[in-house]
């Protein structure tokens, strides 16, 4: 892939995933949420596979294709299945309500610019600049997870912080080593299998699955 | 092929005993796998101890690699796993008999407690980091089901937060390896073994700084999470609570020190990479905020095994203490602590699981006067929190002594008086439950026998043989360890070369 | 300075002047259409604006000088924001005070003036309607200023008018994360400004929701013709300002040949996007007062990561 090319479509792939996140920071309707997760997703795929045609690794290509397959159908049909189940559409009041919580997001995009200086300034390339833009979306993600009351936005949350985590991964070495990137894929999968049955026998005993119910064990 | 064998056993002896529950589901000719599987664990461990003793050995192509401080992890999943696995066909049984068990319950027991020890033994065996990660995350999944068997509102509860706030605080660590990833890649370590301890530990000190930084305080972080260190240690005694007593056990006093192992790793990374004060510091942070929280909420505790797991967390506050003291002395006795606590904690969770089992309730306030009904037990449960509180002549005496001298020595007086500090308000929350539970002469006051008592009370008080055996072997190895740390004097003095970075 | 230049800036703020009430015309009969209604025709607004200025001039007891001023300052900034803008040239001889920060603040200070009329009535209402107003103003200027700043620190100037040359001589610009977020942004905040659905209605009446209609509720006559007729030409000045930053094809130069061509590029551009808009406020509902700023919050955030990206990722 040539020059130009390349640097604008890792640019326009990255901006994609961070989109993604922010909207889906911004709205309260459950099936976007999980919409905005597929298209994540994809976006992720995209940047993967547009960084194996750079590099003219066959490998990182097909890995694309699977991202593709795992983050942008499998566990968005997967949390779909579980918010058609669990019959509850909307997010209850967050516990930061969203115009605070897309100040905050703000707040967050310049403390991953700021934090991941060092890794531009080791190695300067189209790729490791977009590495502040995919740390924010795990720090986005991670704050969905911590702000958020239903059971399947906090899962969406984790998933949007791991799809951010593969991001810094791939934009900074091309990859962990494929075992590792084996087993991550597999610990997530599994990660939302938990949780998804998790949320349906939340649902059994509390009736609900808004964690805020969630508190009859403290100190 | 001997070493392979011996480096493989301790992952697939467990694998092969979940498969043979899996298929043959948990019936009284197959309750003793479990045990069996554990013992197979700890002789593995013990063989790999003399053998790596001197150097370490790797096996299936470089994937596993054992080194004195993998040894020695082995033999604390092993010497833990053995009584809480003795401990499990009584808790079984018991649960059955009070109908909180189905047979597909134990079936599922059986198969994710041998999984959870296969996966912390991976996590130790791991050459690379990356494969422990994997490691660390699998135990999360396996014992989410196992904090939530009980289908209560609290233990699906607990099982939640277990689950959101360690994979959660997992994926930071994860961030953390990519990070070291890339540093390691710049810094010319080969694609192929770029995340091997070995590798990273030789190359350190050539890893860029500012990246590795931002890595080691991720790591930390992440690890610390799983290791129940604050500030994300919310989710220990929810999850402890909650959980079968042998499966406390096994999380309290193994999966806690194998989550802190990871720690240990990066530290010695981390002070070749970017000199000692910088692991030390954010060590030194978490620590006293560990033993903090735990201090602060033991004085109002009222539920037993909160109480116990409240102590997991100060102790993994001390060991980071130690950690980040850092001399020769405090990692000896870091590494003695984990043995120690993991036994310790065993035999503590094993007793408070057979009376909250008995009394139906493990809130403290429930239990009255139990040295008089169940004098074994109660000997058992007292023992078990005196070692915790680190008397004499169980092994915390020793360590703690030891860490409070390496901690002088090294001009960090001023972080151990605090810790000593707060020590000494968990001694004095923890004996004053202690004396309420175990003393006094009036066992049916109105508190306590007011309480329905599932199963016969006077029996179900009385620990079947196996239990108190497992129990025994417990409070006698952390004891005799106290006194003389032989036979392990070799192992430890190697795995402490490691952790001080003297040899790789 | 060309002739091309001044012929176009005159031409621009002609064709803006006539044509802003029949883009109001053209998204009202859009919306008719879509609505199942047969609609008033593409020119009523100006027959509606012909109709107000032929009646007497009228104004409440005890306001005073300024609510008589502002119309004539919110038509007069509307005026020169159009021929400073480059909407159909680049070229304009106003050029040089095209900046973006001027341009911003001529847009707020006719909004500024209307606020300060709608208090100087004195009634429950104007007063309302100009409160909302400076929330929905003071949420939206520094998005605006956020995004064409993100916009403007490629090509390292804030003069509108070189952003558009460049975005026109290097059309890769336009797909990049930065126009996609300042896209968003703008969009957003040029609806908030413009006070249309899902920020305002522009044609409710009813007390609790509406905003711009709240503060010229007392306004009639040629007052009121003036009113309406500067909000029209707002609302083609930055739906114009936003197609051509991110679509500025066939903006005219210095060549005189090309000015036609710039004119029906520039209304079908406008006509295009008012369509659009007038299409997707049939399908939407008025947010509710207190979600405002979350939507506005959000492009805000948009913006600042706009500017982020602009300086952190590697341009092409």
């Amino acid at each position: 892939m040539s020059g130009g090319l390349y640097v604008h479509a890792l640019d326009m792939a990255v901006g994609a995933l961070l989109l993604a996140g922010v909207l889906a920071l911004w709205r309260r309707d459950l099936a976007a949420i999980v919409r905005l997760f597929a298209v994540q997703g994809a976006a992720l795929a995209a940047l993967v596979a547009v960084l194996g045609l750079h590099e003219g690794h066959a490998a990182t290509v097909a890995l694309a294709a699977g991202i593709l397959v795992l983050r942008a159908a499998v566990l968005p049909l997967m949390l779909r299945r579980a918010m058609l189940a669990g019959g509850a559409f909307r997010e209850t009041e967050p516990l930061v309500n969203v115009a605070s919580s897309l100040v905050a997001a703000a707040l967050l995009a310049l403390l991953s610019f700021a934090v991941t200086r060092p890794v531009v300034e080791l190695a300067p390339s189209p790729a490791t600049r977009a590495v502040p833009v995919a740390l924010t979306v795990v720090l986005l993600g991670f704050f969905v997870l911590v702000t958020r009351r239903r059971a399947l936005s906090q899962v969406a949350g984790f998933l949007m912080m791991d799809n951010g985590i593969t991001a810094v991964a791939f934009l900074t070495t091309t990859g962990v080593p494929f075992i590792v990137e084996l087993g991550m894929s597999l610990d997530v999968l599994l990660a939302v299998l938990v949780l998804q049955i998790l949320t349906s026998r939340i649902r059994d005993v509390f009736g609900d699955s808004d964690l805020d119910d969630l508190r009859e064990l403290h100190d | 092929m001997m070493t392979t064998i011996l480096l493989t056993a301790p992952v697939a002896v467990p694998v092969l005993a979940a498969c043979g529950y899996a298929a043959l589901g948990w019936r009284r000719g197959t309750a003793w796998l479990a045990p069996a599987a554990a013992a197979g664990v700890l002789a593995a461990a013990v063989c790999l101890a003399v053998l790596a003793a001197d150097r370490p050995r790797t096996g299936l192509g470089g994937l596993l690699r054992a080194d004195a401080l993998t040894a020695l992890m082995l033999l604390v999943i092993g010497a833990v796993a053995l009584p809480a696995m003795l401990a499990s066909p009584s808790y079984l049984a018991a649960e059955r008999a009070a109908g909180r068990a189905t047979p597909a319950d134990a079936r599922r027991y059986g198969v994710l407690t041998q999984g959870f020890i296969a996966s912390m033994a991976l996590a130790v065996l791991a050459s690379s980091l990356g494969v422990l990660w994997v490691a660390v995350e699998a135990t999360t999944i396996v014992t989410a089901f196992l904090v939530g068997h009980r289908r209560t509102r609290n233990a699906v509860e607990a099982a939640w937060k277990y689950v959101v706030i360690c994979s959660a605080g997992i994926a930071l660590a994860l961030l953390g390896i990519v990070l070291l990833h890339f540093a390691a890649r710049h810094a010319h370590v080969p694609s192929s073994g770029a995340l091997d301890w070995a590798r990273l530990t030789a190359h350190a000190a050539s890893l860029d700084p500012d990246v590795t930084r931002i890595a080691v305080a991720l790591l930390i972080l992440g690890f610390g999470a799983k290791a129940g260190l604050a500030p994300l240690h919310a989710w220990l005694p929810d999850a402890h609570g909650q959980a079968p007593a042998p499966v406390s056990a096994l999380m309290s006093g193994v999966l806690l020190s194998v989550a802190l192992y990871a720690v240990l790793r990066v530290k010695v990374i981390a002070d070749v990479a970017l000199g000692a004060g910088f692991a030390r510091t954010l060590l030194l942070i978490v620590a006293l905020a560990s033993v903090a929280v735990a201090a602060a909420l033991l004085l109002a505790q009222r539920d037993l095994k909160r109480m116990l797991a409240y102590s997991s967390i100060e102790h993994m506050g001390l060991l980071a203490l130690g950690t980040a003291i850092g001399t020769r002395l405090a990692m000896a006795a870091v590494l003695l602590h984990i043995l120690g606590h993991g036994l310790a904690k065993a035999v503590s969770f094993l007793a408070a699981g057979r009376v909250q089992q008995s009394l139906g309730t493990s809130r403290i306030d429930a239990v009255r006067a139990l040295g008089g009904r169940a004098p074994v037990l109660s000997f058992f449960l007292g023992a078990g929190l005196l070692a915790l509180l680190g008397f004499p002549p169980f092994t915390l005496f020793a360590t703690e002594v030891a860490m409070v001298r390496a901690g002088f020595a090294t001009g960090l007086g001023w972080a151990v008086t605090a810790a000593l500090v707060l020590t000494l308000v968990v001694m004095a929350a923890v004996s004053a439950r202690m004396a309420g539970m175990l003393l006094g002469s009036r066992p049916d006051a109105p508190g306590a026998a007011a309480l329905p008592a599932t199963g016969s009370a006077a029996t179900g008080l009385r620990p079947p043989r196996v239990l108190t055996a497992a129990m025994g072997a417990g409070l006698a190895a952390c004891a005799l360890i106290g006194v003389t740390a032989w036979p392990l004097r070799p192992l430890l003095d190697a795995a402490t070369d490691i952790v001080t970075g003297v040899s790789g | 300075m060309s002739a091309a230049g001044t012929v176009g800036a005159v031409a621009q703020v002609l064709l803006v002047a006539a044509g802003a009430p029949l883009l109001v015309g053209v998204m009202r009969q859009v919306r008719a259409r879509l609505e199942g209604r047969a609609g008033a025709g593409v020119a009523q607004p100006w027959r509606d604006l012909r109709k107000l200025l032929r009646k007497e001039p009228i104004a409440p007891h005890g306001t005073g000088v300024l609510f008589r001023a502002a119309p004539l300052v919110l038509a007069g900034a509307a005026l020169v924001a159009a021929g400073v803008v480059p909407l159909v040239t680049t070229a304009s001889p106003l050029d040089g005070i095209a900046d973006l920060f001027a341009v911003i603040a001529l847009l707020a200070l006719g909004t500024v003036f209307l606020a300060l009329a709608g208090l100087d009535t004195a009634t429950a209402f104007g007063g309302m309607g100009a409160s909302r107003e400076m929330v929905v103003l003071a949420l939206v200027e520094p998005t605006i200023l956020l995004s064409v700043f993100a916009l403007s620190a490629r090509v390292g100037s804030t003069n509108l008018g070189e952003i558009v040359t460049t975005t026109l001589h290097d059309p890769q610009l336009v797909v990049s994360p930065v126009s996609l977020l300042a896209a968003v942004a703008l969009a957003i905040v040029t609806i908030a400004e413009t006070g249309r659905i899902p920020v305002d209605n522009p044609s409710t009446h009813l007390e609790l929701t509406m905003i711009h209609e709240a503060m010229v509720l007392e306004y009639a006559g040629p007052d009121l013709a003036l009113v309406e007729w500067a909000s029209a030409m707002r609302l083609t000045v930055l739906l114009g300002l936003f197609a051509n930053l991110f679509a500025p094809w066939g903006i005219a130069g210095t060549s005189l040949l090309m000015l036609p061509v710039a004119l029906l590029a520039f209304s079908a551009k406008v006509v295009v996007l008012g369509g659009a808009l007038a299409a997707g406020e049939v399908f939407m509902a008025k947010l509710r007062m207190f979600r405002v700023p979350e939507l506005l919050a959000g492009s805000f955030l948009m913006a600042l990561l706009a500017v982020a990206a602009s300086f952190f990722l590697a341009g092409p």
